[in-house]
């Protein structure tokens, strides 16, 4: 929270230079409360509609796909629902409420798959670099320059021989602190790039053996289930993964890309 | 204890056999009975009976047995293993003797026509014998053949009795349904003209390639011969018949079967051979999830279709599949086999969607043009729609899964407040922004650090700043003498003089005002290694401004005494 209060304040500054697009951002803060105005009277379509209007207009936040993954739960379309869940997921992974929900969608999936064991240190380090959402984790880096940049600069003009060590190191410090920092956030863009996944919109869609019609099925999925993409033919062909590590080649039309 | 009916007997009577146990009988070995010809058994019998809470068991074996040949025979002894001793029979001897022919009133079947004229004397088996007969010998696998089993006799039969059926190894056989008694007709079989029946007739197709060997077919038959007259009378009455036991054998007959040519052999052949066509039939093309749906496939045709295997359409894999129910309607005739078999599929749709149920290929081979010929049926499209309430069907769990219950539990309620909505695809991290900000911090560092050293270097130059610093130094002691001296005030200006320059040795040397004097402002900067001429000439201003407060000072004027005590600070400041 400290983070974005922070960022908050680096977005007004942004403000100032760009008061048009400040003004845009107003209207579908206002829109966004409609939004949820409608999701408390239980119009879940409506609300439905109105969250995409934002994105329709090119915005977009971890809030926003939450809260329009919750309308579509509601509404009983859990394929959508999980869609945004994810995709607030990507903006937000460290997020309680995302996850939760995204579990509690998950359970009124048709497939229950389960996930295979993964190696404990990359789960680890997984769990590690998705604890913290990438622009929080710019931010943190830019305190930790700034205080680290005013250490160094004390340490310039201190005279006493102990506290311009004391500075130095502890500039040091800061700035390695920083470079971590910036380190985990750009291998979370970097996992999130690499790591695209989908869900599963027909309801019953077969899974093939190969890109092709007429070969045999490896498995059966249903609407909701989440894969992830390994790759494509070009020719409106993916190549999917299950949690389990079971492979296949789905449709494009079958899925959408989170 | 071995027993029979009768220890003489003549050839046609029957006698029965009987061995009996008290007790247990482990494992029975019946004697030799070669001698004789068996009618029927072994027949068991168990009995066991209660008395007074003990329970006794016994068991027989009887068989009903007949004489082949006059003589005297012995009935050798059976063996059994009783309570776990070893038990033996008493051996009987028989006697046969030559058998009255039997008068037999009645007939069993159709009498032979008059004009068939039995030769006297004349060797039974000429006019009496069976005949296995094939309609092909050389066959496919899989390819129907009919057997018929046929009686040719030239004279009367009073009794029949079919005593050995063979047991057909090698082949799946079907019996051809009689449609009525078995009734004579007349053929000409080697020149001669006999009255034919068929006793039975069977339909066989080959399991396996090779010559397979049809066993013979045994009966025994009770004829009536003309016996050579014995007087005139008898031949006058053409009363003189003899009626005679007769066993008859027909001859094994070999089959040649050949294996089904692998050349253009269809993938998914299962073995149908014959002519078939196959049609396939959808009770309803729209459906909801969960209700069933009936598939039909008519295979309908001759050949062995008793035997074709499960056709397995390849339903959605979405699809539930039950086995599927087959009907036959098949007729078999002495041309073969032929009919219909239906094979419906109950499959029931789990889930919504458009599905295709993929065309069946049926293959057989045709045995008349020796090729094999692939029949397809159409495929269906079906449309299912929602159903009333979806299951969720396990199609992935690779063992009991328990789901977790979430029970009572919704969905996390909305983020509200600030959206902290932003452009699509503008992240904070990696935006110019970013690295602008993150840079800013070391940039101010690196402008920090030239301008600390542009700093060093004016300091570098160490006596201008330090007589300025010191000038400075001097001007703020002094600065009370100077006011002094503008104001031309001379007494008050030696004080502030004299003041001034304790101050600044007090504060320079660091010791305190009171305790300064002469000889410890002396030691104190030659302990600093100041020069010995700044010394001397600070004491002498020093004393100067002690005696100007009392006597007026003339041999120099206050403006020197000023200067002089300026250019001192500056002479110590230079020099510690």
């Amino acid at each position: 929270m400290k983070f974005n209060q922070i960022k908050l304040m680096f977005c007004f500054l942004a403000m100032m230079i760009s008061p048009a697009l400040v003004f845009a951002a107003d209207n579908q803060q206002q829109q966004f409360e409609q939004a949820n105005k409608l999701y408390d009277k239980g119009q879940y379509k409506q609300a439905v509609e109105a969250y995409n209007q934002i994105l329709g207009a090119g915005y977009q936040s971890a809030a926003l796909y939450f809260n329009l993954g919750n309308a579509y739960y509601k509404d009983g379309e859990i394929p959508e629902a999980l869609l945004n869940y994810e995709k607030a997921h990507r903006l937000a992974p460290g997020d309680d409420d995302i996850n939760f929900n995204i579990r509690l969608a998950n359970s009124k999936t048709v497939d229950k798959i389960e996930d295979a064991p993964e190696f404990f240190l990359s789960k680890w380090w997984k769990g590690f670099i998705l604890k913290y959402s990438a622009d929080g984790l710019a931010t943190t880096a830019i305190i930790l320059a700034f205080i680290g940049s005013a250490l160094l600069i004390w340490y310039f003009f201190a005279m006493a021989g102990g506290v311009k060590k004391f500075a130095f190191f502890s500039s040091l410090f800061f700035f390695f602190v920083a470079i971590c920092v910036i380190v985990i956030a750009a291998s979370q863009v970097n996992y999130f790039e690499n790591n695209k996944q989908a869900i599963v919109f027909t309801s019953s869609v077969d899974v093939k053996t190969s890109p092709a019609d007429a070969v045999s099925t490896a498995f059966v999925l249903h609407d909701g289930t989440k894969v992830s993409v390994l790759g494509s033919n070009g020719g409106g062909w993916l190549k999917i993964e299950l949690a389990n590590g079971n492979e296949g080649w789905i449709k494009t039309k079958d899925v959408k890309e989170i | 204890m071995a027993q029979v009916t009768k220890t003489t007997v003549a050839t046609g009577e029957q006698f029965e056999l009987t061995f009996s146990v008290n007790g247990d009988a482990g494992s029975f070995n019946p004697p030799d009975l070669n001698d004789f010809q068996l009618l029927s058994g072994p027949n068991t019998s168990n009995s066991m009976e209660f008395v007074n809470g003990k329970a006794t068991s016994s068991s027989s074996v009887s068989y009903i047995l007949t004489p082949v040949r006059v003589g005297t025979f012995t009935i050798g002894p059976a063996t059994a293993v009783i309570n776990g001793k070893k038990m033996t029979t008493n051996p009987i001897k028989m006697t046969v003797v030559k058998g009255r022919p039997v008068q037999q009133q009645s007939r069993s079947m159709g009498g032979g026509g008059g004009d068939v004229q039995a030769p006297r004397n004349a060797d039974l088996s000429k006019s009496l014998f069976l005949r296995a007969d094939i309609n092909r010998n050389n066959v496919y696998q899989g390819q129907p053949i009919i057997l018929s089993y046929r009686v040719y006799t030239r004279v009367d039969i009073l009794q029949s009795q079919v005593t050995k059926l063979p047991d057909l190894t090698g082949f799946w056989n079907e019996d051809v349904k009689a449609t009525g008694p078995a009734s004579f007709r007349i053929e000409n079989y080697k020149g001669q003209r006999y009255n034919v029946a068929d006793v039975k007739q069977i339909i066989l197709f080959p399991d396996h390639a090779g010559n397979i060997t049809i066993d013979p077919f045994e009966m025994n038959f009770v004829a009536r011969v003309q016996a050579s007259p014995r007087d005139f009378m008898d031949q006058f009455f053409g009363g003189n018949v003899q009626d005679i036991n007769y066993p008859a054998k027909s001859l094994p007959v070999v089959v040649h079967v050949k294996p089904l040519p692998e050349a253009g052999k269809p993938a998914g052949y299962s073995g149908a051979v014959g002519q078939f066509s196959v049609e396939a039939s959808i009770d309803k093309t729209h459906l909801k999830a969960n209700e069933a749906l009936n598939y039909k496939i008519k295979v309908t045709g001759s050949g062995n279709i008793k035997l074709l295997k499960d056709l397995n359409p390849q339903f959605p894999a979405d699809f539930e599949k039950y086995d599927p129910k087959m009907t036959d309607s098949v007729k078999e005739s002495a041309e073969g086999v032929s009919g219909t078999r239906i094979y419906n599929y109950l499959v029931i749709p789990r889930h919504k969607g458009d599905f295709t149920i993929a065309p069946v290929t049926f293959s057989y081979f045709n045995p008349s043009t020796g090729k094999y010929v692939t029949l397809t049926t159409k495929s269906f499209k079906i449309n299912v729609e929602k159903g009333l309430n979806e299951n969720n069907v396990t199609s992935l769990s690779d063992d009991d899964k328990e789901d977790v219950k979430l029970l009572n539990k919704d969905i996390r309620y909305l983020k509200t407040g600030d959206a902290d909505l932003h452009e699509e695809g503008d992240s904070f991290f990696g935006s110019a922004g970013f690295y602008l900000l993150l840079l800013l911090g070391p940039i101010l560092s690196v402008v920090a650090f030239m301008v600390r050293n542009q700093m060093r270097i004016k300091n570098a130059d160490v006596v201008g700043v330090k007589s300025r610093r010191a000038s400075k130094v001097a001007a703020k002691h002094l600065a009370n003498a100077n006011k002094e001296l503008q104001a031309n005030n001379t007494q008050t200006f030696y004080e502030a003089v004299f003041k001034g320059l304790y101050g600044y040795l007090s504060d320079k040397l660091n010791i305190s005002y009171a305790d300064l004097d002469r000889d410890k402002i002396t030691t104190a900067l030659r302990a600093k290694s100041a020069k010995e001429e700044t010394i001397g000439e600070l004491l002498d201003t020093l004393d100067l401004c002690e005696m100007a407060r009392y006597a007026p000072v003339t041999q120099i004027s206050a403006q020197q005494v000023f200067e002089k005590a300026k250019r001192i600070i500056n002479a110590i400041e230079d020099e510690i």
